[in-house]
């Protein structure tokens, strides 16, 4: 690695990549999910955490290391995971009983010459969400699901960093190396000449992948209407404010 | 030099072995191989040659085979493609009699079995030409340039010589059958003139006759691919066109050699032209990228004057001396001169920073000599991304940017964040109202946007609310005081009864003028505020 002082910083330039992160988890029973041999008697739910690619795409190639804490309560809980196939995701898979917090922390590559970054993300076991409708829906999946959408905003990146962060995926290698590339290629409707190492995000939604331009769309479309209703406040608020107003200058004369 | 004279040198053994004796000439004659002929085997000298042709000796089987000769006959046969029975004849082997028959009954055997026929026969194919009866050619072959007669006389054609349409374009000779008339006027029957079919006629009548009779017989939508194929190609047959196409083939046919030499010589012209427009374009792109390429903004009154200067040549040096300096790097021994130098040249270079700072990136052969190293430079030469690859690897431009990794999110939710903790209750209960989930659900460029607009619109929404609010405490601090005064004149009236009017006015001016300065302790700013303009007043609260 070379010595930070020697590298500079690509001035006013952001890079971003989207990944994702969340919680998958799934109640014991006997015929779906059995509970495997030497679990504890008071776990309720098998669990995985993770972070990956949107679409399964490649992000080791910008992600080196993820740590996983999880509660003390678990042996061991810290996990550090590395060295995962490109396309796969960081995951550490438990059985447990509770929710909580579990901090996740981001080891870039060296290249990079960034410091570890922190989410955190709330383990979900069972149905949540603000409506009873939304809970009720959940229920009817066989799994819970708590996954975040995230880009990676990378400001000012060093020089290294920036030219592999804008370069195609070099070609894989002869032989060996080519079973997680080769066989995967490219999921869903990503651009297909650069390869796997884009910012890109799939245009429509998959099943088992629900981010993508289509539900960004959606938000927006959201985000619009309630700025609409916003506005619309607003003017009320201000017609009051005018009313009251002159309701006091009445009153004051 | 020999052996002989190396052991010499050596002092070995001189001649300790006598040198083999010659070779002896192989006095024995040597076996004779066959087939060769003597002076070709002399050819190989001492090696004798070792491939030798074999030779088959033909042994004479004539006699192997003692067959009777096979007997042939001059056999009649017929052609049923023909339509005359012309009896031709040809040799034939005869059949094999069986040899059980010896009694030599030939006059009892039957005479000729049965007369063959032509093996050729079968190549007598005839075109199907379409076939139609005069409902059919009524209700859809009418022509007003063919008449049936004419028709039945193409496909009459047609037929004999096999859709071949250079043999009937030849022949075709239609006489339109004439009326039979009276003989009398038969002297001056106006003949009609006959019309000369052009071959493309004959094509179009032909085709659509047969494509429409295809069609008849089975409807486009049950045809298979190949007949659909079919059908298309001569439904879409058009006359003009072909004629055309022969008119072109004709001239290009006719052209001189000097024409054809003409013509290549104008396609090579065109080739080089665009070949040049293209380069042309090249160029003239490459100098648009120059020309809107970022001019450097470099200061240069920076070097009008003389002191400037001085700092450039410096500069200049500093740069040519580390780089010679590199070189020098790998002697241990460096003069105390240049060190000296090294210092000055560093001090310089701080003061460039200095002055570089202004516009940093603008003007990198200034920042150059702080750069001990290769990387920077390198980085000058960083590969521009195209907008396309821009897009596809995420990267934009911003002013002003914190260094290091960052999460959308995060920065999303930073506007939030970063008020106190009432505030952001209060956001987060308008952003609930709203139906918007805390938690973007995609934080992605164009919806952190969105976002923004929604969380700036919330915070007047805010502002309003708490101005209303205000507002709201102050109309009924206004009322009360209000009903207090209205209390107190009811009194003084009461009190001052026939009193004149003008005291009550005194009075009720003097009232005026203390109110404000009785609820100045408590409400003097609200008051004062409250005088001012209405968007005066949001202004203010808000700073508050």
């Amino acid at each position: 690695m070379a010595p930070p002082n020697s590298q500079k910083r690509v001035k006013g330039t952001q890079i971003f990549r989207p990944f994702v992160y969340g919680t998958t988890s799934k109640p014991f029973n006997d015929t779906t999910n059995p509970k495997p041999e030497g679990t504890p008697e008071d776990h309720t739910h098998s669990w995985t955490v993770f972070v990956k690619g949107v679409d399964d795409t490649d992000i080791t190639y910008w992600l080196r290391k993820v740590q996983f804490k999880l509660h003390e309560s678990i042996p061991n809980p810290l996990r550090t995971i590395e060295n995962i196939k490109p396309g796969d995701a960081f995951e550490v898979h438990e059985t447990g009983w509770g929710e909580f917090e579990i901090t996740i922390k981001l080891y870039y590559i060296p290249e990079s010459l960034e410091k570890p970054q922190t989410l955190y993300h709330h383990l979900r076991l069972h149905p949540y969400g603000a409506t009873e409708a939304e809970k009720e829906a959940m229920k009817q999946q066989p799994e819970i699901l708590a996954w975040v959408y995230e880009e990676q905003l990378f400001n000012e990146p060093y020089e290294n960093f920036y030219e592999i962060l804008t370069s195609p995926a070099p070609a894989p290698p002869k032989g060996a190396g080519g079973k997680g590339k080769g066989t995967r290629k490219l999921g869903g409707g990503m651009v297909g000449s650069v390869g796997d190492r884009t910012a890109l995000i799939p245009s429509q939604n998959r099943p088992g992948q629900p981010f993508s331009r289509e539900s960004e769309t959606l938000e927006i479309k959201r985000l619009r209407e309630a700025m609409g209703k916003v506005e619309e406040l607003t003017k009320s608020v201000q017609r009051e404010l005018k009313e009251k107003e002159e309701e006091l200058a009445k009153l004051r004369s | 030099m020999t052996s002989h004279d190396v052991r010499d040198m050596l002092d070995l053994p001189g001649s300790a072995a006598p040198r083999p004796a010659k070779k002896q000439k192989l006095a024995g004659p040597r076996p004779n191989l066959k087939g060769l002929a003597r002076e070709v085997q002399s050819l190989g000298g001492d090696n004798p040659i070792a491939i030798v042709p074999e030779i088959s000796i033909f042994k004479k089987r004539r006699l192997a085979s003692r067959k009777p000769a096979a007997k042939w006959e001059l056999k009649p046969f017929k052609n049923s493609a023909r339509e005359d029975d012309l009896v031709l004849r040809h040799w034939k082997r005869k059949a094999e009699l069986p040899p059980a028959p010896v009694e030599e009954n030939a006059e009892t055997a039957p005479v000729e079995e049965e007369m063959e026929d032509s093996t050729f026969a079968k190549f007598n194919v005839k075109v199907n030409t379409p076939k139609y009866d005069d409902e059919q050619y009524r209700s859809r072959l009418e022509s007003e340039d063919w008449t049936k007669d004419e028709t039945d006389y193409l496909i009459g054609l047609v037929q004999e010589y096999d859709l071949r349409w250079p043999i009937i374009w030849d022949r075709y000779d239609y006489q339109p059958p004439v009326p039979a008339l009276d003989e009398g006027e038969g002297s001056i029957a106006i003949v009609p003139a006959t019309k000369t079919r052009s071959m493309e006629d004959m094509k179009a009548r032909y085709y659509k006759i047969a494509a429409t009779m295809m069609a008849i017989h089975n409807p486009v939508q049950f045809m298979g691919q190949a007949e659909f194929s079919l059908h298309e190609m001569m439904n879409n047959f058009d006359a003009k066109q072909e004629t055309k196409r022969k008119q072109f083939a004709e001239l290009n046919f006719r052209r001189s050699r000097e024409e054809a030499k003409e013509e290549e010589s104008l396609l090579l012209e065109l080739k080089r032209i665009l070949a040049r427009n293209d380069k042309l374009t090249e160029e003239r792109k490459e100098l648009y990228a120059r020309l809107e390429a970022p001019i450097s903004s470099g200061n240069l009154g920076l070097y009008s004057t003389s002191t400037g200067l001085q700092q450039l040549l410096q500069q200049l040096m500093t740069v040519d001396k580390s780089k010679k300096r590199k070189s020098i790097m790998g002697m241990e021994g460096m003069s105390p001169a240049v060190v000296g130098q090294g210092n000055s040249q560093q001090a310089s270079g701080s003061g460039d920073r200095r002055e570089s700072s202004n516009h940093r990136e603008s003007v990198p052969s200034n920042a150059a000599p702080n750069n001990k190293k290769g990387p920077q430079a390198a980085g000058n030469e960083r590969r521009k991304l195209t907008e396309e690859e821009e897009r596809v690897y995420g990267v934009s431009h911003h002013d002003r940017l914190p260094g290091g990794p960052q999460f959308r999110h995060e920065k999303i939710q930073k506007p939030i964040t970063s008020k106190s903790s009432v505030q952001q209750q209060k956001i987060n209960n308008v952003l609930a109202e709203l139906e918007v989930p805390i938690r973007l659900v995609m934080p992605t460029a164009d919806v952190g946007a969105q976002f923004e607009q929604l969380l700036s619109a919330i915070n007047t929404l805010l502002d309003g609310r708490k101005v209303a609010d205000k507002l709201a405490s102050e109309i009924a601090l206004a009322t009360e005081q209000k009903r207090l005064r209205e209390e107190k004149e009811k009194e003084n009236k009461e009190a001052g009864g026939a009193e004149g009017g003008a005291e009550v006015k005194v009075e009720e001016e003097r009232e005026k003028s203390a109110a404000p300065s009785v609820k100045a302790g408590s409400v003097h700013k609200r008051s004062a505020s409250v005088l001012s303009t209405v968007s005066d007043k949001s202004t203010k609260r808000q700073k508050k």
